[in-house]
């Protein structure tokens, strides 16, 4: 043994061990981006391991053999300053996206890359699984997301945006109709959380504090949950039956939900905390109405109240037919309330003062009104409000902008006109009254503007064991954003009753790779590897005759339309970001990317089977060629690390499609090509297995999250060391075929179908019908076969049957095939 | 290297020996024959562990001249010379083999013979030594030391020994058979006499993966009751009376042991679909239906009864494979396994040395059937192809049945590349694409069993191993024609 020194540490070694290997074992980082143990050396090493060594100055710590006493620093300027360099050398080689743009914008945060990805193999369920992790109510989302993501899809310089939120919608309902992967919800934690409010924040609060270990209990005011969702969004956009089903499935895990008890008028926060309570959540929504503030406007109809009465069948609905009506205002509000008067037979006219494009609501939606016959009518503002009779007269004037874009009416513009309704609909804002409820409500501390006042990170109020969020916060936004409110609420009640910080992801921004922030940014030839694509759009149903009823106006994809759909993604961000020992050292390291490479050096190659490989991301460390056991691999790069850096890569005819060189590749450069999802190591669950095929026993990892398996890994054990064929790396998706037996089945004689049955009754007929032959024939008439797939454990179970139940040797196995 | 068929291992090989099928006792005994001869062998083992060298030698000397040897193998005697040397000299060597031994009349006796060697040249208990199958399923080693056989109890234990009896009687609390039980071919028959009635399969499509499929069909039509329990709606759910669902792999934990012994753990990754339960959960459920009272709460439960009735597993638990796996015997909770058997002597105290007989495959290639059809593996599907037919990369890379022709046989069948071709003798016919390659020597086909749309089976020879009733899945003698 040799007594070395690891920075002033004083470590014994075995002669002869490498130095990188002690230091590492010690616990002390060090960089290397190409040392494979026992694989030898690339023909260019990364140079990352430079330690310095008292005497001999700086050497590579990874081909280091300790011979004598030394003495090793890891760390200091000059070291640093190496390894940036040659870090920075890799960042101007490399091409890529670490993350994709659509998963920017989305206030979810929904992984939309990795569930198209699901989607474009066909496994919607995997899919819906990875969206109900952020999402839990998809198919209402699907249906009313304005679709932040959009327009920041990458396809559209190809052909047009992928239309991700109709697949959203379409995994969603598929997974309504033929069931989804269970969840998971763990044992009671003991600690209750009341909710005030069951709309979309009220809702994803109570489903993420579930899957915590809370007990959740929801009050409404409203008799059923949904608040918005269920009241204020017509059946012709968001069917009553998906709302019901989505809300059901998140109350089925465990949620009660009280309905018909108004806070304030009820209860109030007091009540709460005195009936055990620990926190409460408050998210009531926005249901206070804006007014524009000209003359008359009291008289006309609240469109908001309209809407809610006429969900709930209390409204008027025969007035209108053929009745002249105006809706003053754009809101989401006064579009929904168009929609619905045109199909009660009103002609109806929406005035808003501002232009077309300057509205809060998404212009697919003014298109859909404005084909269903409702007249829009821009930049037009009422000035008075007067009864005249059984009508109204409106009087309206046309309007501009200042310069502060204020609005302005134009001068001598102003015309009248009558209708015999007058709907207002500006749009709605949280209501403020609620510090009159009692005296922790008077404790709650208010905006400028009288709306509660929350922490943005973890959404607690001036009372501790208070917290609020969604529209009643932040005024009124789209369920999506409501969603996100109360998942971010879940985690501020939970790290509150817990005790502990609030988890806040490492802003890691200026580490990501882009192809380019802009659009504009992007290299055409990176977009030219793609080709055009019609884009799906759901089937709309013809305007004449949907007016007519109040079914669903838009009819969802098919699952052929949503796979070729999910096919057009490119796939911006990054597969390989789970496995990047690169961008782990560029943070380590703290060297951004910024001066990264924007042009793209090598197309893209899809020929291999398994693996695709894109070389703009490739570091030329040598991992996969040192790996690969039968030399399958064709590997040069010139100029390594200059700007004129140039590689070859291909595979050869020996390769066969083990994948090992994929799993040892620390950046994007090789892929699986059947690993669609973008994740991180740290949000999967690595389950130790061993291979379900031959009798070699390889020893693998297998990387799950939300019930799905991503992909699986060789476990660096006997006797496979990491390595293993083609089938254990790729073959294990049988797992979720469609073909699977999911229930028992049974019957009296073979000229019979089958017929499913439960596990009661099927285990009853066998035991029945075993006991049947043994008493009539004897033991020796029966056999019993056992597995060569099944473990030790059920295969010595069913010798066990056959021995100690009924009396035979008769055991085989298919030992003989 | 010896196989009928250059396979990919031959190219890497120092010697690659081309055998007829159904000749690897001719070619082993031709190789004992020369160490014998020119005396290779290793005398101090001999002298030490052997108890029946004498007539052994006799046997090996008389019967085998390697002009014998090379008559029936097809094979030179001096390359069965140059194996005989390569082999004794190497210090250190290690025998495998495949199904390619096990599936044929003699399969036992190939056994016995590659044993032999190993002996002779005393290459027992030390690195790099001995002689041993790579399994071909992921846990045939466990299912056969489980007990899933119809001669011995888990633990490869006697049931007519009475201390053994006494020990299974005390942990199972009930009485145990010494009847004699009956191989699967042997039911079939049985079964086909009207004697058997019910079977019980769990995770093995009989009807599907034995030889000579259509006597298997005929032997289930005729039981009373039929339970199969998988994964997958197997064949042999054709003729069943229930049904089971079970959980796969990923949905349940248990052990494996691969074909070194090692028991290795494998954790529960994600949740069986619909009703599906774990196999042991099944077992436990039906046991408990029929008045036992069955109480294991989870495979770790099971793995520590095991331990009680065999010492081999005593010292293994879940808790200790959790960081690796363990080779048995493994007697006690401190013991490391044995990674390497018979470092100290033999359980027997001395060896004996099989005379390995030969006996020819039961069919012979005549004018109406002049191809023998010989059944592999390929290296993207497993077995009957239940799972990887159902894992779309898998399929990506091989999504057909193939059957392997040789040149010259295609060119004068006129058989091109990628043609649809039938195959057929006396029990039926199947319908393959052709590959025509000179990995195959002339006369002879390989395909698999793979794909349901090509029951290869059919084919197969009801020849079995005359002492361990394995099907002679490797000689079958068929005719060749373009579809």
């Amino acid at each position: 043994m040799i007594l070395i020194k690891l920075n002033g540490r004083k470590v014994s070694v075995e002669p002869g061990a490498i130095l990188l290997e002690v230091i590492r074992s010690a616990g002390i980082y060090v960089p290397s981006l190409c040392y494979l143990k026992g694989k030898g050396e690339p023909t260019h090493p990364c140079g990352l391991c430079v330690v310095k060594i008292e005497g001999e100055g700086i050497v590579r710590s990874c081909k280091y053999e300790i011979k004598r006493e030394i003495s090793v620093l890891t760390e200091d300027e000059e070291l640093k300053g190496i390894r940036r360099r040659l870090l920075e050398s890799m960042v101007a080689n490399h091409y890529g996206d670490c993350k994709a743009p659509c998963h920017g914008p989305c206030p979810g945060g929904l992984n939309i890359q990795g569930y198209i990805g699901f989607i474009a193999k066909g496994d919607f369920r995997s899919a819906l699984a990875l969206i109900k992790e952020r999402l839990p109510l998809p198919a209402v989302v699907g249906r009313v997301c304005p679709r932040f993501c959009e327009p920041i899809c990458r396809r559209a310089i190809v052909d047009e945006a992928v239309a991700i939120n109709n697949l959203k919608r379409f995994v969603a309902d598929y997974c309504l109709e033929h069931g989804e992967i269970p969840l998971e919800v763990p044992p009671s934690n003991g600690k209750r959380v009341a909710i005030i409010g069951a709309g979309p924040a009220g809702l994803s609060c109570a489903y993420f504090l579930k899957l915590k270990g809370y007990e959740v209990t929801i009050f409404d005011q409203e008799k059923e949950p949904g608040g918005l969702l269920r009241y204020g969004i017509p059946t012709f956009k968001l069917p009553r039956e998906i709302v019901a089903k989505e809300i059901s499935s998140i109350l089925a895990l465990g949620i009660d939900f009280v309905g018909g008890r108004v806070w304030g008028r009820d209860f109030t926060l007091k009540d709460l905390r005195d009936a055990g309570f620990e926190a409460v959540f408050i998210a009531v929504g926005a249901r206070r109405e804006k007014f524009q503030g000209f003359p008359g406007e009291e008289k006309a109809w609240s469109g908001f109240r309209y809407l809610f009465d006429f969900s709930k069948g209390l409204a008027e609905t025969e007035v209108f037919r053929g009745k002249r009506v105006a809706i003053l205002g754009c809101s989401y509000t006064a579009v929904e309330l168009s929609r619905v008067l045109r199909r009660l037979g009103a002609e109806v006219h929406v005035f808003h003062p501002r232009s077309r494009l300057e509205v809060s609501v998404p212009q697919r939606e003014i298109g859909y009104a404005e084909r269903e016959g409702v007249q829009f009518h821009f930049a037009t503002m009422p000035l008075l409000l007067e009864e005249s009779g059984q009508k109204y007269k409106l009087t309206l004037a046309r309007t501009t902008l200042t310069e502060k874009r204020e609005i302005k009416v134009v001068e001598e513009s102003a015309f009248e006109e009558v209708f015999d309704i007058v709907f207002r609909a500006w749009g709605e804002v949280p209501d403020t009254s609620f510090r009159e409820f009692g005296e922790i409500e008077a404790q709650l501390e208010v905006t400028g503007e009288g709306t509660i006042k929350v922490n943005p990170q973890t959404h607690q109020t001036s009372v501790p064991w208070v917290f609020a969020g969604g529209d009643f916060v932040h005024g009124s936004k789209t369920v999506i954003q409501a969603v996100a409110s109360g998942r971010r609420s879940a985690q501020g009640i939970s790290a509150y009753l817990e005790g502990r910080a609030i988890e806040r992801a490492q802003i890691t921004v200026k580490y990501d790779f882009t192809r380019g922030k802009r659009i504009e940014d992007i290299d055409v030839d990176f977009t030219s590897l793609f080709t055009p694509e019609k884009r799906a759009s759901l089937e709309e149903r013809d305007p004449g005759e949907r007016i007519q009823d109040f079914e669903e106006a838009l009819v969802g994809l098919t699952s052929d339309e949503a796979i070729r759909e999910a096919k057009r993604c490119l796939r911006c961000g990054c597969l390989g970001i789970h496995k990047c020992e690169f961008r782990e050292i560029l943070i380590k390291e703290d060297v951004p990317v910024s001066k990264a490479r924007k042009r793209l050096k090598y197309p893209i190659n899809y020929d291999h089977p398994m693996i695709v490989v894109d070389s703009n991301k490739c570091i030329a460390c040598e991992r996969c060629v040192r790996s690969c056991p039968y030399s399958a691999i064709f590997f040069r790069v010139v100029d390594k690390g200059k700007p004129t850096e140039y590689i070859t890569f291909r595979f050869t005819e020996a390769c066969v499609n083990c994948g090992v060189c994929v799993d040892v590749c620390p950046t994007g450069a090789l892929t699986k090509k059947d690993l669609l999802v973008p994740y991180q190591r740290d949000q999967a669950k690595a389950v130790k297995s061993v291979c379900p095929f031959c009798g070699v026993g390889c020893n693998l990892t297998v990387w799950v999250k939300n019930g799905t398996i991503l992909e699986v890994t060789g476990r660096d054990l006997p006797p496979n060391y990491g390595y293993t064929c083609v089938k254990g790396r790729f073959g294990w998706e049988f797992y979720k075929s469609s073909e699977r037996l999911t229930k028992p089945m049974i019957r009296e004689s073979l000229e019979e179908d089958f017929r499913e049955v439960s596990w009661d009754t099927a285990l009853e007929f066998v035991a029945e019908g075993l006991r049947r032959v043994y008493e009539i024939y004897g033991p020796s008439a029966m056999g019993f076969m056992c597995s060569a797939r099944v473990s030790n454990e059920e295969n010595y179970l069913m010798q066990k049957l056959a021995r100690s139940i009924f009396k035979t040797n008769n055991v085989d196995c298919p030992a003989r095939v | 290297m010896a196989d009928p068929r250059r396979i990919a291992f031959a190219d890497l090989a120092n010697i690659y020996l081309p055998l007829r099928p159904g000749s690897n006792v001719p070619l082993l005994n031709g190789i004992a024959h020369v160490i014998v001869r020119d005396e290779l062998y290793d005398k101090e083992f001999v002298d030490k562990f052997v108890e029946n060298f004498e007539s052994y030698r006799h046997y090996i000397l008389s019967e085998w001249d390697l002009a014998k040897a090379s008559r029936y193998t097809g094979v030179k005697p001096y390359l069965i010379e140059q194996s005989a040397y390569l082999y004794a000299k190497a210090g250190r060597a290690l025998i495998l083999w495949g199904l390619g031994v096990s599936e044929h009349r003699s399969g036992s006796y190939t056994a016995m013979a590659c044993a032999n060697l190993a002996t002779l040249c005393g290459y027992w208990g030390k690195p790099g030594c001995g002689a041993m199958p790579l399994r071909g399923q992921n846990n045939v080693q466990g299912a056969c030391d489980m007990g899933g056989l119809p001669y011995v109890l888990p633990g490869y234990q006697n049931y007519q020994d009475d201390s053994v009896k006494r020990t299974f009687e005390e942990v199972w609390q009930d009485v145990i058979p010494t009847e004699k039980g009956k191989t699967l071919p042997a039911l079939l028959s049985g079964a086909l006499e009207g004697k058997v009635k019910a079977l019980y399969l769990m995770g093995y499509d009989v009807a599907m993966s034995h030889g000579d499929i259509t006597e298997v069909w005929r032997a289930f039509h005729n039981l009373e009751f039929l339970v199969v329990q998988d994964i997958f709606m197997p064949l042999s759910g054709k003729f069943a009376h229930a049904v089971l669902p079970a959980g796969c792999v990923f949905e349940k934990s248990g052990t494996f042991t691969n074909g070194e012994r090692r028991v290795q753990l494998f954790e529960r990754a994600v949740s069986p679909p619909g009703l599906a339960l774990p196999d042991w959960l099944i077992l436990t459920k039906l046991a408990q239906k029929l008045g036992y009272n069955w109480r294991y709460e989870s495979p770790a439960d099971i793995a520590l009864e095991i331990g009680k009735v065999w010492s081999g597993w005593a010292g293994i638990n879940h808790e200790r494979l959790r960081e690796r796996g363990i080779q048995w015997p493994c007697p006690d909770i401190n013991h490391p396994g044995t990674d390497i058997l018979f470092t100290s002597g033999f359980p027997k105290g001395k060896i004996h040395l099989a005379l390995a007989k030969h006996v020819p495959p039961l069919e012979e290639p005549t004018e109406e059937f002049p191809f023998v059809l010989v059944t592999i593996r390929k290296l993207e599907h497993y077995n009957i192809g239940s799972m990887t037919r159902r894992a779309e990369p898998l399929m990506r890379l091989y999504p057909e049945p193939v059957i392997d022709i040789n040149p010259e046989d295609a060119k004068t069948l006129g058989i091109h590349e990628g043609q649809k071709v039938r195959v057929w003798n006396k029990r039926g016919e199947v319908f393959f694409r052709a590959h025509i390659t000179s990995r195959v020597p002339k006369g002879l086909l390989f395909t698999d069993f793979h794909f349901d749309s090509a029951l290869t089976n059919i084919l197969v020879s009801p020849g079995l191993d005359e002492l361990m009733d394995t099907p002679e899945y490797k000689v079958s003698t068929v005719a060749l024609a373009p579809a």
